[in-house]
This record gives C-alpha cells, structure tokens and sequence, in this order.
C-alpha cells in the first residue's frame, strides 16, 4: 500500500514506515494498542490512521435498498436471475437462481440433477431479456463421464423448449460451442481447475455460470471417517473460492450434490432443515450447508405422468432454503427436450392430486421412454 | 478527557512542540511524567513540569465534572428504558426478550442454515423504522452482509407487509399522518447496506462505523450477517483470528453503548462431539461466546422452528415458537395469526405468474 496517499500527517505516515508494516490488511488486523505500540503513536494518531486506512480500503460507497431495488448499483445487486428455461420453475424461484451466491441441488441418483446442470448450460446462452446471460458456461463433472449425447439431444430439442422465443434466435446460438467441460478426478485436479482455469474463462466472458456435479462424490471418497476435520478444511475452502468467483464475476454457480441417508432416530448433533418426513437428506453436512445460499431439492416420485406422447415419472423440486423464497414446491418431469414444471392448477388444486389424476393413464414407472439419461 | 493540546492555556511555541510530538489530547499526556515528557517531545524540564501542572489544574475542574457526571442506578434503568426494543412482530419472542431487540446493547443469533437468522436480521431492519407513535422507533438501519445473502426483493416484501401490519393498527389522526411517511420506498431508503467480501474488509467498516453513525444519529440498528462468514474460512493461525474477534467484540460493544444503536449479529451453528455425543453449538469457538449481550439461538424441532435465549442478562431462559410466512419473517400467537393469513393470501394472489414484476412495479409507484 502507498501510504503516502493516506490523508495524514506526515509524523504518522513516518511512524507506519518506520513500523516496517507494509499493507492495509496489517494495519487494520492490529489492534489500537498493539499499533501504538509498534509505530510508538499516540492513541489518538492510531485513532486517525485506522480510519484513513479504512476509509482508503473501502472504495465503494454506502448504498440504501431501494437503490438496489431500482437497479442502481448492478455492481451489487445484478437485478436479474438466470432463468431454467420454464415458466413454471421460474416462478417457483421468482424468476430464477440468483446471479451471487452458491446453489445447491441435492437429490439421490436419478432424481435428474444433472439435467438440470445440463438445461442451465443451454438457458444461459440465451440473451438477458430472455432469461439468460448471453455467454457460456462450465461443466465440471467429478463423478462420470459428461453426457455428451443427452447434451446435443436437448440442443436438437431447443426450439420444442423454448417454444416462446423465435426459431431463428434458438438456431442461431451455437450452444456446444459455450459449453467448456472440465474433468476433475480426485480433489487437487479440482482445485487447479477452479483456482486457474474458471477464472480465467470468467474474466474473458466467455463464461457466465459454473456447474460442478458433483460437489459430494470427492469429498465423500477422499476423506475416511476420521478425517472430518481435513475434510470440513477443504470443503470451506473449495467453497469459499466459488464463493469468491461468484461475487466477482456475477455469474450464478450450481453444485449438484448427493443425499445421504437418515438411519438413526432423532440426533441433536444433526440439523434436518424441518424436514421430518424425509428419508435423506443433503451430503456434506453442516460445513457446507452453511456455504449454501440456495438449497434446492430434488426427488422422484412414484406414478407417472403424460403429456402428449410423452410419459415419464414425476419428481419435486423443493426450495429447502432461500433467503428470498418460502419453502415451496413444484413437480417436475423430465422430457425429451429438458426438465419442465408441471403447472398447478388455478384453483389452487393441490399437486398430488393433478399427479393421481394423471397416473390413471401412467403405465408404470420403468416402460415410460424418459429422454436418455439418467442423471 | 478529549480535550486537545490547543486549547490549553500555554505557551505557543511548547503547543507547537507537544502536538509535532504527537500529542493530541490531554488524555495522551495524562499518565506521563515531566522527564518523560521532556525526552519525548523535545521541550525543557521547567516547561514539560508546567505542561502538566496546568493539566492536572484542569483536571480537577474536569475530575469534579466526572463525578457529577457519574448515573445512578436509577438514572442508568430510565435511559435504559428510554432506548427502548425494537420489536420482531412475533409476541412471544417480543416478550421472551423483555420488549424485543435491545437498542444499546449487542444481540448474537445462531442457527442452522435456512432456519431464519437473515429473516429476522431483515426483519428488524424494516421494524426499527416503525414510526414512534406506533410503537416502534422511528429510526434507521445499516446491514452489513458478509454473506451475499441479503436479497433486496426479500426486504421489499417484508417492508410491504410491515406497511400493511401497520395501516391495520393505526386508528386515530396522528398514527394514520405518521403512516403516510411509512411507504415501502421510504423504508428501503432508510436501510443503508454495506457488502463486505472479506474480514479485513468487515474489519474495516467497523472502523468507520463511529463516524457513520455520528453522521446519521437516526441509525439505531446495526446488523452484520454474519459474524462467522468471513471469519470460518482463510484462518490457518486460530490464535489470531480469537485476537480480531476479541477485538471487534469490544469495538462493537462500545458502539452499541456510545451511539446507543441495537448491535445484531448472526452466527452459524457447527456440530460439537463430546463424549461420543454429537449437538450442535454456535460457531467460533467458546471465547466468542462472551462477545454478545445476548444470545439467541433459533433451531428446528420437527417441522416447528423455535427460538431460544441462550443468554440474557435480564431476561428468563426461554423457548419459545415463531414461524416465517412468505410475506413477515416473524409470527407467533394464534391471534397473530389471523392478520398473517390475510397477508399469506394477499402474498399468494401477487404471487402467481410474476410476482417479481409485480412487485418491482408496486414499489415503483
């Protein structure tokens, strides 16, 4: 830091040099006394430097919510959401997952997460005033291979999803141009590839969304039982690097995460986010739960639902956690063109019996054709 | 004691000496001696023995004032009583916490993800502003959020039910004048919001928040969510990191007290295993634990979110039920209730296609 920029008395910026202390960071994790007694200042001249210093590392200035509200600060508050592509997901998440911040989906295996890591990649791609943000994104798999061929299924299927936008706007965004897919074996790879190669994809622009899936499969495999603490180190350190990214960048990030099971009864070292009636519950405990912004659920349900000459098995998405949504609901299915909400009716009609109405002509589950992928 | 150099009655040219030393007020030459004060700022024995004979003359003067200056314990309860709490709109943990947050005093509260510590702490935001005939505060509130989590479309909801809680309890001329002030635009006006991505940069907004606060003295909430945030990860040497906290600790203290603002801080929770028993217990270890006056400790038991205090010094050890509707983070009772399914339903109407937009647009008018 130039201390001779700082608005103060020449005496006090010699002391500070004289102090061998070299940054902002130094000087405000030091304590009055401890300062006083290391440059030999007065209180009062410790008083003046850790404002100025303060003052100097603060650059941005205080802002109220409603200029956030009205969008005058984008530095702070982009405004907008990433959009799934589907009104009624979008609704469900009042227009999207936010732009800064961690979003988690957990759900078991074949729950689908990984299509919705998938319909992301594509919906990003789209220009901001449809739900988008008109750049690429990166696909980090952990666990297997990426799924290359449900991907160009559902680039071929576009125009069927989005059927509200323009044909020749869907064809002409190359979509598996902006999709960077990155593989990370074991938790170094991972770490290299989030602290060297993101960030530089993200600060070129070709890149506005980060999917790693999953968040749970290394960090459940590297570490033994007994490792807990190595493991709770790495983890907030993973996590708070994507943190980081995220804010920098406003660009949205999805860990899709695994789910462990409940085997015991009732366990005050554990916290089961309200939710009683759940088998599972998200993996990685509450190290990570706490790194989360957006805790989204996904689970598969039984019966089957139809639409046109499609069929396939129900799944609900639940929002366990959000500081800007209630704990709310939808059901959801998986299509040949991507994961679409299946919309409630007007009357406020609970799901579960638009599901049993429509699992009247289910033919049970397993025979109905369900795109190509598992998750 | 914060008497500078300059207006004592000496010599110019030793004024001159004593403040190129680096002294500023009398309170630095206090505890010196004439030799020391004549190595260290350059002046002769006759004159540094003068220099402090004329502090300590003055000192007696101000001595006296400091005595008459003390408060009796009398005195200490009324100012106390009229800084009053900031309510949380749910009446058992309103009363559970003797009125509600304290003003004056620092209020710690943990919890587990997702269980409501940023709905409470944006909840009191809008609360503070609650005109005084109503009785709220009147005030204003600034929010430091370490986390990113403080999502402006949240505080807008809360602050339209607030105005709508409030135009169902104003009944006569001057509450209903006070109201027309209360719109959900004026309230997010007066919420001011800092985003601070690291410790140092937490370290050094509490640094200017003095000088803030002399500047809006209407600020009468302070919230950080959270405290741990910043603090749980980039610390390899622990003993350092009980050093800042210990320190922020007392700074906030002090603000709490000399600006008489509440002081809200949130914490997470982490899993404790003691004797092959696992509980969950508010992070940053056990020193930390004397940082707040009081703490609350929200959790889940089943589906029903519960709020305890942990630690109070005036109020009983309790536990009592709250839950977080979509449009009010904080309800309670069963009478509460009613008024709170009426807003449920008002909530759910808006909700339907494009609640955002309608929103934006509701606020915009």
């Amino acid at each position: 830091m130039n201390w001779e920029q700082l608005d103060l008395n020449p005496r006090i910026i010699a002391a500070v040099k004289r102090a061998n202390v070299k940054s902002a960071k130094e000087i405000l994790s030091l304590s009055g006394s401890d300062l006083q007694r290391l440059t030999q200042l007065s209180k009062t001249d410790v008083h003046h430097l850790h404002t100025a210093v303060a003052q100097a590392y603060c650059k941005r200035p205080l802002v109220t919510a409603l200029q956030l509200l009205r969008g005058e600060c984008p530095s702070l508050e982009p405004g907008h959401r990433l959009s799934f592509g589907c009104a009624v997901l979008d609704a469900l998440l009042r227009g999207g997952i936010p732009l800064c911040g961690i979003t988690e989906l957990a759900g078991e295996s074949g729950a689908g997460k990984t299509q919705f890591g998938l319909q992301l990649s594509l919906s990003v791609q789209y220009p901001v005033e449809h739900g988008g943000l008109g750049s690429g994104a990166v696909f980090i798999c952990t666990e297997d291979s990426f799924p290359i061929k449900r991907l160009r299924q559902l680039i071929v299927q576009q125009s069927h999803l989005r059927q509200d936008l323009p044909k020749a706007l869907v064809r002409s965004i190359r979509f598996s141009d902006n999709i960077y897919i990155e593989h990370a074996a074991d938790l170094s790879a991972l770490q290299t590839c989030i602290t060297q190669r993101v960030p530089v994809l993200l600060s070129r622009g070709s890149v506005r969304l980060v999917v790693v899936d999953s968040v749970a499969g290394l960090f459940r495999n590297e570490f033994q039982a007994d490792e807990t603490v190595e493991r709770t180190r790495h983890l907030l350190a993973f996590s708070s690097t994507l943190h980081r990214l995220s804010h920098t960048y406003h660009t949205p990030v999805l860990c899709i995460n695994q789910v462990t099971d409940v085997v015991d009864g009732p366990n005050p070292g554990r916290c089961n986010f309200g939710l009683v009636e759940s088998r599972v519950l998200p993996a990685l405990g509450l190290a990570w739960a706490n790194q989360v912004m957006v805790r989204l659920m996904l689970r598969r349900l039984g019966g089957c639902v139809t639409a046109g000459e499609q069929s396939c098995v129900p799944r609900r998405l639940e929002v366990v956690f959000a500081p800007h949504l209630p704990r709310v609901s939808c059901l959801c299915g998986v299509w040949l063109e991507g994961i679409r909400g299946i919309a409630m009716e007007d009357s406020g009609e609970p799901p579960q019996q638009a599901l049993s109405g429509t699992a009247r002509t289910a033919h049970g589950p397993g025979t109905a054709p369900e795109g190509a992928g598992g998750t | 004691m914060h008497r500078t150099i300059a207006s004592l009655p000496l010599a110019p040219s030793v004024k001159t000496k004593l403040t190129s030393a680096g002294f500023d007020t009398c309170a630095d030459l206090k505890d010196l001696r004439p030799l020391q004060l004549c190595k260290e700022a350059g002046i002769s024995q006759e004159e540094a023995l003068e220099v402090l004979q004329t502090l300590r003359s003055d000192e007696g003067v101000g001595g006296a004032a400091a005595v008459r200056g003390g408060v009796t314990a009398l005195q200490l309860l009324q100012k106390e009583h009229a800084l009053g709490d900031i309510i949380t709109f749910c009446s058992a943990l309103d009363s559970a916490l003797g009125g509600g947050v304290p003003v004056g005093k620092t209020t710690e509260v943990c919890g587990a993800p997702g269980v409501g510590k940023t709905q409470l702490c944006v909840q009191l935001a809008v609360d503070v502003q609650i005109p005084v005939c109503l009785g709220g505060q009147g005030g204003q509130a600034l929010y430091l959020d370490t986390e990113g989590s403080f999502l402006v479309q949240r505080a807008a909801d809360v602050a339209q039910a607030a105005v709508e809680h409030c135009t169902l309890l104003a009944h006569d001329h001057e509450q209903q004048a006070a109201l027309k002030d209360f719109t959900v635009e004026n309230i997010l006006s007066r919420l001011w919001l800092v985003r601070c991505h690291d410790y140092v940069e937490l370290l050094a907004h509490c640094y200017l928040l003095p000088d803030f606060l002399t500047k809006h003295p209407e600020v009468q909430l302070v919230v950080i969510d959270s405290i741990a945030f910043p603090f749980r990860h980039d610390f390899e040497d622990f003993s350092q990191r009980t050093r800042l906290l210990n320190g922020l600790a007392q700074q906030l203290i002090q603000l709490a007290t000399e600006h008489s603002v509440a002081v809200v801080l949130t914490n997470q929770m982490t899993t404790k295993v003691w004797n092959g028993q696992s509980k969950l217990v508010p992070a940053l270890g056990e020193s930390w634990g004397h940082a707040a006056t009081q703490r609350l400790i929200l959790h889940w038991e089943g589906t029903q979110r519960l709020a305890s205090i942990f630690k109070s010094p005036s109020q009983m050890e309790a536990t009592v039920p709250y839950c977080i509707t979509e449009c009010e983070a904080m309800s309670g009772s069963s009478n509460e209730e009613k008024t709170f399914r009426r807003f449920l339903e008002l909530f759910l109407r808006e909700m339907k296609p494009h609640c955002w937009r309608t929103n934006r647009l509701r606020c915009g008018q």
